[in-house]
């Protein structure tokens, strides 16, 4: 079955307030290829909100990242370990390029950044900062990679231009199949992980992929995209967090 | 055709959240109750305190994640120990006693320190606490320890230490026991200033990810 990806970012209600932008973006592609067969990537970032150019950097982080690894799906690279770290130096190099030319300090391009890159039988996750990447683990439960990086306070994590030798940057392959992945920046966190016993609220994914999984042709995925926009824009969601937030979701499973 | 319009109107996205507490924004209130605020003064600054309150209220995040504490000096008493706003009452406070400003300042700090951990056992994630203290003398007791302490917590970023002081107050202390630049209150503007602390908590309480402590320009309320 065919990877069916749907994904978005929403600006958050204390962004609108205070007339900033959406400082969350997402990028995800299937990727074809007649060497590797499919390979589904997506790249989240969350820019930080005391950064001026936090939208830019977010937008820049995922492009970058999803581009790059799309390329190297066409071309039928294996990726390794060692491709997310000079991707991830490449693109600390790119911000801090962009710093140079708009005269700022560095941190003015604080984002974080979340990604995956998955081929069958095989899976490779990256994330600096906060947010969580969450898997379906094969046996029906949903999992995440890594817990959210907090520091002390709720408002504070790490960025991809912290450390030259990205040190905050964590990444996982996986020699296995992986059928179902979510991705969300930390608006979503406190509704979608359950901070005290550190678990994943497995709920509401089951509620979302529920419907992916039943999207048995590119109209309805379509469909789909557009309602995951309206829910993260809606009452429901905004009642509960003021923050943008990104979801990204992505499944090859069937009812 | 009939499917796809099936899939149109077909109810995507979930109503089920995890049940997490929400973050906490903890604020502590150090007010100088001496008998030099008698009158006037004091009357101001209940009436600002009650502000502080009914502002925070209409904000629909900072009145689930800001708690408020009141410690009052001197003596130096808990007048109130942390509560969410529609939790906080504040009770029409009375001039007494001198000026104890270091013990009181100690109060605060250890209860920060007691919050967070609370904090931490019960898996609740919270923001930078904040600790306001607002005085019109100069301190009776011995403060050096005191602004150690504020030392000590400002670079360790275990809290931010703001003080306010109004006419009569010993600004030159202020600043030495402060890190931050103490700000000083024009004439009785008690009800400005607090509208401009709910206004800089709501912004706090919203998340901005970033150490920086994002405060709104003090602006109306404080002679430069």
């Amino acid at each position: 079955m065919t990877w069916k990806a749907i994904g978005h970012s929403a600006v958050g209600t204390s962004h609108t307030a205070n007339e900033k932008g959406c400082d969350d973006a997402v990028q995800y592609s299937v990727v074809k290829s007649g060497l590797t067969g499919e390979t589904m990537i997506c790249c989240a970032s969350d820019g930080a909100g005391s950064a001026i150019y936090a939208s830019l950097a977010a937008d820049m982080a995922t492009k970058y990242m999803a581009d790059a690894l799309a390329g190297l799906a066409e071309a039928g690279h294996r990726l390794v370990e060692a491709d997310i770290y000079a991707l991830a130096e490449e693109l600390y190099d790119l911000l801090e390029g962009e710093a140079l030319k708009q005269e700022v300090e560095l941190n003015e391009f604080s984002c974080t950044l979340l990604g995956c890159y998955v081929t069958g039988g095989r899976a490779i996750f990256f994330q600096i900062g906060d947010g969580a990447i969450v898997r379906n683990d094969g046996a029906g439960n949903y999992a995440y990679l890594w817990w959210p990086h907090n520091g002390e306070y709720q408002n504070t994590t790490s960025f991809v231009v912290d450390d030259r030798n990205l040190q905050n940057l964590r990444v996982a392959i996986l020699e296995e199949q992986v059928d179902e992945v979510a991705i969300f920046t930390d608006g979503l966190q406190l509704l979608a992980l359950n901070t005290e016993s550190e678990t994943v609220h497995q709920p509401f994914f089951t509620d979302l992929f529920k419907y992916l999984r039943m999207a048995d042709e590119a109209d309805k995925v379509a469909v789909l995209n557009r309602k995951l926009a309206e829910y993260l824009d809606s009452r429901v969601i905004n009642d509960r967090t003021d923050d943008d937030k990104t979801l990204f979701l992505a499944t090859r499973l069937q009812p | 055709m009939d499917e796809y319009i099936s899939f149109e109107q077909i109810p995507f996205g979930s109503d089920n959240f995890a049940d997490n507490p929400e973050p906490r924004c903890p604020c502590v209130l150090l007010l100088d109750t001496s008998v030099s605020m008698g009158g006037m003064p004091i009357q101001q600054l209940n009436e600002g305190v009650r502000t502080f309150r009914q502002e925070l209220l209409q904000d629909q995040l900072a009145t689930k994640r800001v708690e408020v504490a009141v410690v009052t000096f001197g003596p130096v008493t808990i007048e109130s120990d942390f509560h969410t706003v529609p939790n906080f009452h504040p009770r029409e406070l009375d001039t007494t006693g001198d000026t104890p400003m270091g013990a009181a300042i100690t109060m605060g700090i250890d209860m920060v320190a007691r919050r967070k951990k609370e904090y931490k056992e019960h898996g609740i994630s919270y923001y930078k606490p904040w600790i306001i203290l607002i005085t019109d003398g100069a301190p009776t007791d011995d403060w050096a320890q005191a602004a150690r302490l504020i030392r000590q917590g400002e670079d360790a970023k275990s809290f931010a230490f703001f003080a306010i002081g109004v006419e009569g107050a010993s600004m030159d202390i202020l600043k030495q026991i402060s890190t931050r630049a103490p700000l000083k209150l024009k004439g009785l503007m008690f009800r400005e200033f607090f509208m401009w602390l709910s206004a800089s908590m709501k912004m706090v309480s919203a998340k901005s990810p970033g150490s920086a402590v994002n405060l709104l320009p003090p602006s109306g309320w404080s002679e430069l």
